[in-house]
């Protein structure tokens, strides 16, 4: 039972993370085209890069990711790289979130990056804990893939329904040069960014380590505990 | 020692999930197929579609040149086979010379293709053995395909009118 436990342990830390994470990163930019329903691969422009740098040095601030456990001399050097292909998997997928969700193109596409720095430069200076952290980031991605892929492509819906009026109305005289997109990339947009979460969930913030878990020990301790003379 | 074992199966796994990824962003493939398409190129496994490429070639024989190129490009939808390049612009070549004037946009686009013909064969090996057609190496298609792009005095020479289509 316990070598299952660990085996099922090491295999979601070392090959399910990393799997989901990059799963992340190879849905992050793809679109599907209106016209003529093909796949289109978008690269994540510079600026995610910065966003994801911002969240990466967010992540270790809260203590999502202790880099100490992560990454140490004291670590075998399989482990080691482990962890770093994780972690860059992470910060790939992060930028690849952000690509997501901002408008490709355009006036649009600078103020929600613009929106993105503010929140994530402001909460460089807040206290957060894992939990909050995790919370705000669910958040930030939910608001902005319901503006992006919900508003601002009802602007390119075929019928003319109340989300559309509305978006029409929000955004007049601006000028929204975002290439039009099939539904499809909604949903496609939707499962990566899940996928983020479920990623961002099962990473611990201190890696697991070879022997029992804390876990484990709490229960040989109340073991001892209800046999205190053997 | 199993612990150790999943470690360097995910980082193997990782490395290779990750050089798909960064290949799939490279290649930008447009559907699945062209995923399927591109992972034969990269394996060095891909062939032409022999029986397009012969309904293309009858096709180009009756002189239907737009129809023999759309076979072509079927039977090379990687762009990858030296002579299906070759043949996709001797097909624009023949479609755009004229006797008094050539096209120039078919003559672009026929550069263009035999520029891939050219790309596909470094070695400059590729000669054309069909008795069909007068120029047999993309080389000698290029030129011919360049003289008709340029314009000079020459185009006013009468004699022009009496030129033959190679």
């Amino acid at each position: 039972m316990k070598d299952y436990a660990e085996r099922n342990r090491a295999l979601l830390h070392f090959v399910a993370v990393p799997t989901i994470l990059l799963t992340t990163a190879l849905l992050g930019g793809l679109r599907i085209d209106a016209q003529n329903r093909q796949f289109v691969f978008t690269a994540p422009p510079l600026v995610t890069l910065v966003l994801a740098t911002l969240l990466t040095f967010l992540f270790v601030r809260a203590g999502a990711i202790d880099l100490r456990h992560w990454l140490s001399v004291e670590l075998p050097a399989v482990t080691n790289l482990s962890h770093l292909l994780t972690l860059l998997a992470l910060f790939f997928a992060t930028a690849q979130a952000f690509n997501s969700v901002l408008p490709e193109t355009g006036l649009l596409h600078w103020m929600f990056a613009f929106f993105f720095l503010w929140t994530l430069w402001t909460n460089q200076f807040s206290s957060f804990d894992p939990r909050r952290l995790l919370r705000s980031i669910i958040v930030l991605f939910g608001t902005a893939f319901v503006l992006k892929h919900l508003f601002m492509s009802a602007l390119y819906a075929p019928d003319k329904g109340w989300l559309r009026t509305i978006a029409a109305t929000f955004l007049q005289g601006i000028s929204v040069d975002i290439p039009a997109f099939a539904p499809a990339t909604g949903y496609v947009s939707f499962f990566a960014l899940v996928l983020y979460v479920v990623g961002l969930l099962l990473i611990a913030p201190v890696p697991i380590r070879s022997g029992p878990s804390p876990i484990n020990k709490l229960a040989v301790n109340d073991d001892a505990l209800s046999h205190p003379g053997e | 020692m199993q612990r150790k074992s999943i470690q360097i199966v995910g980082v193997v796994w990782t490395l290779v999930y990750a050089s798909f990824i960064v290949w799939i962003y490279a290649t930008e493939p447009r559907s699945f197929k062209d995923v399927a398409t591109n992972t034969q190129v990269a394996t060095g496994i891909y062939e032409i579609n022999q029986e397009k490429f012969n309904n293309g070639l009858t096709l180009f024989r009756r002189d239907q040149f737009r129809a023999a190129r759309e076979e072509w490009a079927a039977a090379d939808s990687a762009q990858r086979d030296p002579r299906t390049q070759f043949y996709i612009a001797y097909a624009y070549y023949r479609e755009g010379w004229g006797r008094v004037y050539y096209d120039r946009t078919l003559f672009t686009q026929g550069l263009a293709a035999v520029n891939r013909a050219i790309n596909l064969d470094p070695n400059r090996q590729l000669v054309v053995d069909d008795p069909n057609l007068q120029i047999r190496t993309p080389a000698e298609l290029k030129a011919e395909l360049e003289q008709g792009l340029e314009t000079s005095w020459r185009d006013l020479n009468p004699s022009r009118l009496f030129r033959q289509r190679k």
